[in-house]
């Protein structure tokens, strides 16, 4: 998969996980945390939609902290 | 006794329930009663309770080869597995006392507490076995069994069996020594649910076994009704198999029953596998929305109440519908009282008291055996018990007003828009005044500028004043951008600082 195709499947995740954000929000440099507001317990349910939509599963304990830093990793796993 | 609980069962599978007081006594009943059925899986194996039973017989075998007697130490570290399932049943059954250490522990806090709780051995995760090797006891390792079994031993009800880590909200961390009665007692009562059937259960130990709840309702109380147990190391991972697993049952706390909400919100009940009927959540209050928002997919919430001292639940809610703010009623075989609005309860989930310290066991329980919560509560006219707040955390302001933070802030989480709150005195005034924290829910604010986001919360804070006495309104508040500290259960910390 083309990182393009990721991160527009990721924009659609983030946008069912986050159904009240303004979409305009997205961006591939956008902070998970501060402009997605992405706390702890919508990391655990957007991690669980990503290997769910993906088809693999997190192998890493490091918190992302930008969407383009997710798209990296989904790019390397898929 | 209270027939509330009783009647969500249906009488014939009721009258196979019985409270048996020691854990040999259930280890025996449920391997005689279930023998063949599936007990504890990890995905990948599964052991039937005959098997379970043999597999504990030969653990019990590494404790006597140490020389262990009944009455000894023995601490657990591990995560959410079978292996630590069967560590616990394997050191309680031989009359020793396990002391459940949290998986989260940094090294050297599982030594200091071995050391503390005077551990004659540690039954230890092969992973964690490396950094915990200075520990002042011999360790065994959670996955090796013996090749031969030893018989449980004859114990009395009133033997301790395990000590709990417990904190709370507010104080330093303390061991709370269970006695066998307690524990099975809290077993007996994590039986009940509305919703479904008693026996048969597939459920997944989602809550921490080092926590009285995870472990005494979400496995004790599940075995004893022949459940199907799936262990849970890793969190992410185990949410992922929910469409394989396919549970019936959940005991959770509410920050889970929300992401399992998201979940099926996206996915539909089948991502939950599509048997779910009920979901018990204890720790801290259900917000009614998530209640609510589990009903349009027939499943049930039973709120309850409970606390470390008093093993397990000590009411529960199956009528959240029409009472989503009460903890429910009180569990049959206890006694309650409220003396000068503190609950009080007396029954065999009682601890026996704090290990080591006998001065904060005098202030807990009284010497005839009742159990001071250290929470206000209030019944309704049906015998619905409703948490006021906690006496420790009683502000008391300049006008002399005794006031519970908590019956504060419970209007508040009336409104979606906030995650949590937290009521305090400020006396930067130099005066005593209310002041709220707001955490809001992230959705909520998405989108919004600050200033149209501390303009919503101001009208919040003035519809919640207009309901308040005056002596009880909120004189200041802000607005959160970064979690509270929470403690283990995930409770907001009162002490934030």
């Amino acid at each position: 998969m083309t990182s393009e195709a990721i991160y527009e499947k990721l924009e659609e995740i983030l946008k069912t996980v986050k159904p009240k954000m303004d979409p305009a929000r997205i961006s591939m440099d956008a902070s998970l945390t501060t402009d997605l507001g992405i706390d702890s317990l919508s990391m655990l349910l957007l991690s669980l939609a990503i290997e769910h939509e993906f088809g693999f599963q997190f192998q890493t304990q490091e918190p992302f902290k930008t969407v383009r830093e997710v798209v990296e990793y989904i790019e390397k796993t898929v | 006794m209270s027939n509330y609980f009783y009647d969500m069962i249906p009488a014939a599978e009721m009258a196979q329930l019985h409270y048996i007081p020691t854990v040999p006594a259930f280890l025996d009943w449920i391997t005689t009663q279930w023998a063949e059925r599936p007990a504890l899986s990890d995905t990948v194996n599964t052991y039937s309770y005959a098997q379970m039973s043999e597999r504990i017989a030969c653990r019990r075998t590494l404790l006597q080869d140490l020389g262990l007697q009944k009455g000894d130490h023995v601490a657990i570290f591990d995560k959410n597995s079978v292996d630590a399932v069967e560590s616990f049943l394997a050191v309680t059954s031989a009359g020793m006392v396990a002391v459940m250490l949290p998986a989260q522990l940094p090294a050297p806090a599982v030594i200091g507490c071995c050391a503390k709780f005077r551990a004659k051995a540690l039954v230890v995760r092969d992973e964690f076995k490396q950094a915990v090797q200075g520990a002042p006891c011999p360790l065994i390792s959670a996955s090796e069994l013996a090749q031969t079994p030893t018989p449980a031993a004859v114990v009395d009800k009133e033997e301790p069996a395990a000590i709990f880590f417990t904190g709370g909200t507010t104080g330093a961390p303390k061991g709370a020594v269970l006695p066998h009665r307690a524990l099975m007692r809290g077993a007996f009562n994590g039986c009940f649910a509305p919703g479904s059937q008693l026996f048969g259960h597939v459920t997944i130990g989602f809550l921490p076994l080092t926590h009285v709840f995870g472990l005494i309702a979400g496995t004790l109380g599940k075995l004893m009704v022949g459940a199907l147990w799936y262990s849970a190391e890793d969190m992410k991972a185990t949410i992922g198999k929910l469409p394989v697993i396919r549970p019936t049952v959940l005991v959770l706390v509410p920050g889970l029953v929300e992401v399992l909400v998201g979940l099926t919100k996206m996915y539909g009940p089948q991502f939950l596998g599509g048997r779910l009927k009920t979901i018990i959540s204890g720790a801290a209050n259900v917000p009614p929305k998530l209640m609510e928002e589990f009903k349009q997919f027939n499943i049930s919430v039973l709120a309850g109440y409970g606390m470390t001292e008093g093993a397990n639940l000590t009411s529960g809610n199956a009528d959240t519908d029409t009472r989503p703010t009460s903890v429910g009623k009180i569990y049959p075989e206890q006694e309650v009282k409220l003396v000068d609005g503190e609950i009080w309860f007396r029954g065999d989930n009682v601890f026996l008291g704090y290990y080591g310290d006998p001065e904060q066991t005098a202030a807990t329980l009284t010497e005839d055996g009742w159990l001071k919560t250290g929470d206000l509560g209030r019944f309704d006219e049906d015998g619905f018990l409703y948490i006021v707040g906690r006496i420790k955390n009683i502000i008391v302001l300049p006008s002399g007003e005794n006031i519970s933070p908590e019956s504060i802030e419970e209007p508040f989480y009336q409104y979606p828009a906030v995650r949590d709150c937290l009521v305090k005195e400020d006396v930067s005034g130099g005066q005593g005044v209310l002041a709220i924290e707001i955490l809001p829910r992230p959705e909520a604010v998405d989108g919004k500028t600050p200033e149209e986001v501390e303009a919503y919360f101001k009208q919040v804070v003035e519809e919640v004043n207009a309901t308040l006495p005056s002596t009880h309104r909120v004189a200041k508040f802000s607005i959160r951008k970064e979690d509270f500290k929470r403690t283990g259960s995930l409770k907001v910390s009162r002490n934030q600082n």
